[in-house]
């Protein structure tokens, strides 16, 4: 009955279900933090060059480059069950032939709250490029700023911040200068 | 030492080593339920998986454990969390969506992701595939719990720990009374 076994036994199990419920707590305390910041998000310049296949795993195709501009104050996303913010700035756009397309072109991870009032002057990070590998029949696009909260315990919670207010089109394709 | 647990042994007799052994059983059978069950809700093979890598840092360190669901009627989205297993390869991997495409002429979603801690997209990763698509995809992770895992990477990396912990286990289940 009181055996050392069974006194370590009860405690253990007596720490890990408080701590269990102390966990639980957390997570479903951040769903009271109901902050929806809104930002701006401005686009400088798109243009569209042929890519040459240099490294050899990317094939051939067209690639556009994007220049924009991010200002959002992320600060209220933070709070004490937030350990960091992933924010991208996505173009979500159509082609009439055959796909339906979304690709991130930058991206940043905030991990402190002094960081979160975004002031961003940017070009992609990534590339952006359609599934036929060329912009010919690609329709405007919208250019969108997102972001995901990442708890330290719980569940992930994902937002948008920022929308272009008419859609962008893609220009002509150019030849490299 | 173990002169007194062999005693209670003899006095208590076969019946009760059935029991036990049948109590132990009904344990393991329950897991089993649980966890087959949640993968029905889930719809994912695996709902439930350890963070192997530090690809995903500093979001996810190894032994965070991450919950998944994979509903069969959404589609996936750029900064979702997805976590894939390409054939061929041994081990899932945990990575964020950067591209999706709905290919409307071969009626499919084809997805390109990337480590948040990678400074290139996964392509390389793919053994020769283009894109990822729903049937490499186990589930996108939903939520989140820390270091509870590293208990299952530890008893990878010192198997004698799995046996040990199995063994002592066993042996307790065997010799408790009540």
């Amino acid at each position: 009955m009181h055996t050392i076994f069974a006194r370590i036994n009860n405690t253990s199990a007596l720490l890990s279900s408080c701590m269990m419920a102390l966990l639980a707590a957390i997570a479903l305390s951040s769903f009271v933090f109901t902050a929806d910041p809104k930002g701006e998000l401005g686009l400088l310049s798109v243009k569209v060059y042929p890519a040459s296949a240099a490294k050899k795993v990317y094939p051939k195709q067209e690639l556009a480059f994007v220049n924009f501009n991010v200002t959002a104050d992320l600060t209220p996303l933070f709070h004490w069950n937030t350990k960091q913010l992933f924010v991208w700035v996505e173009a979500e756009f159509n082609n009439t032939k055959r796909a339906e397309n979304a690709v991130v072109i930058w991206d940043r991870i905030v991990r402190r709250k002094e960081d979160a009032n975004l002031k961003v002057a940017g070009k992609n990070k990534y590339m952006l490029r359609e599934l036929t590998k060329n912009f010919k029949h690609a329709k405007p696009a919208h250019y969108t700023l997102k972001y995901n909260v990442m708890p330290y315990v719980g569940v992930l919670t994902y937002g948008e911040a920022a929308r272009t207010k008419t859609p962008v089109e893609f220009p002509p394709v150019q030849q490299r200068v | 030492m173990f002169a007194d647990e062999l005693k209670t042994f003899r006095r208590l007799g076969l019946r009760h080593v059935l029991l036990q052994l049948l109590n132990f059983a009904s344990v393991i059978a329950s897991g089993l339920m649980i966890w087959k069950g949640l993968g029905l809700v889930t719809n994912s093979e695996s709902p439930i998986v350890v963070v192997l890598s530090g690809s995903m840092e500093p979001a996810f360190y190894r032994g965070d454990l991450l919950f998944l669901t994979n509903p069969a009627n959404q589609r996936y989205q750029t900064g979702d969390i997805t976590v894939y297993k390409i054939p061929g390869a041994d081990i899932p991997i945990v990575h964020r969506v950067l591209e999706t495409h709905d290919d409307k002429k071969k009626d499919k979603q084809l997805l390109l992701t990337k480590g948040d801690n990678n400074y290139v997209d996964d392509l390389e990763l793919y053994q020769g595939l283009q894109w990822l698509e729903r049937k490499h995809i186990v589930g996108k992770v939903r939520g989140f719990l820390p270091y509870i895992g590293y208990v299952t990477i530890a008893m990878n990396d010192f198997p004698q720990l799995k046996f040990a912990l199995l063994g002592g286990l066993g042996l307790l289940a065997l010799i408790q009374r009540e």
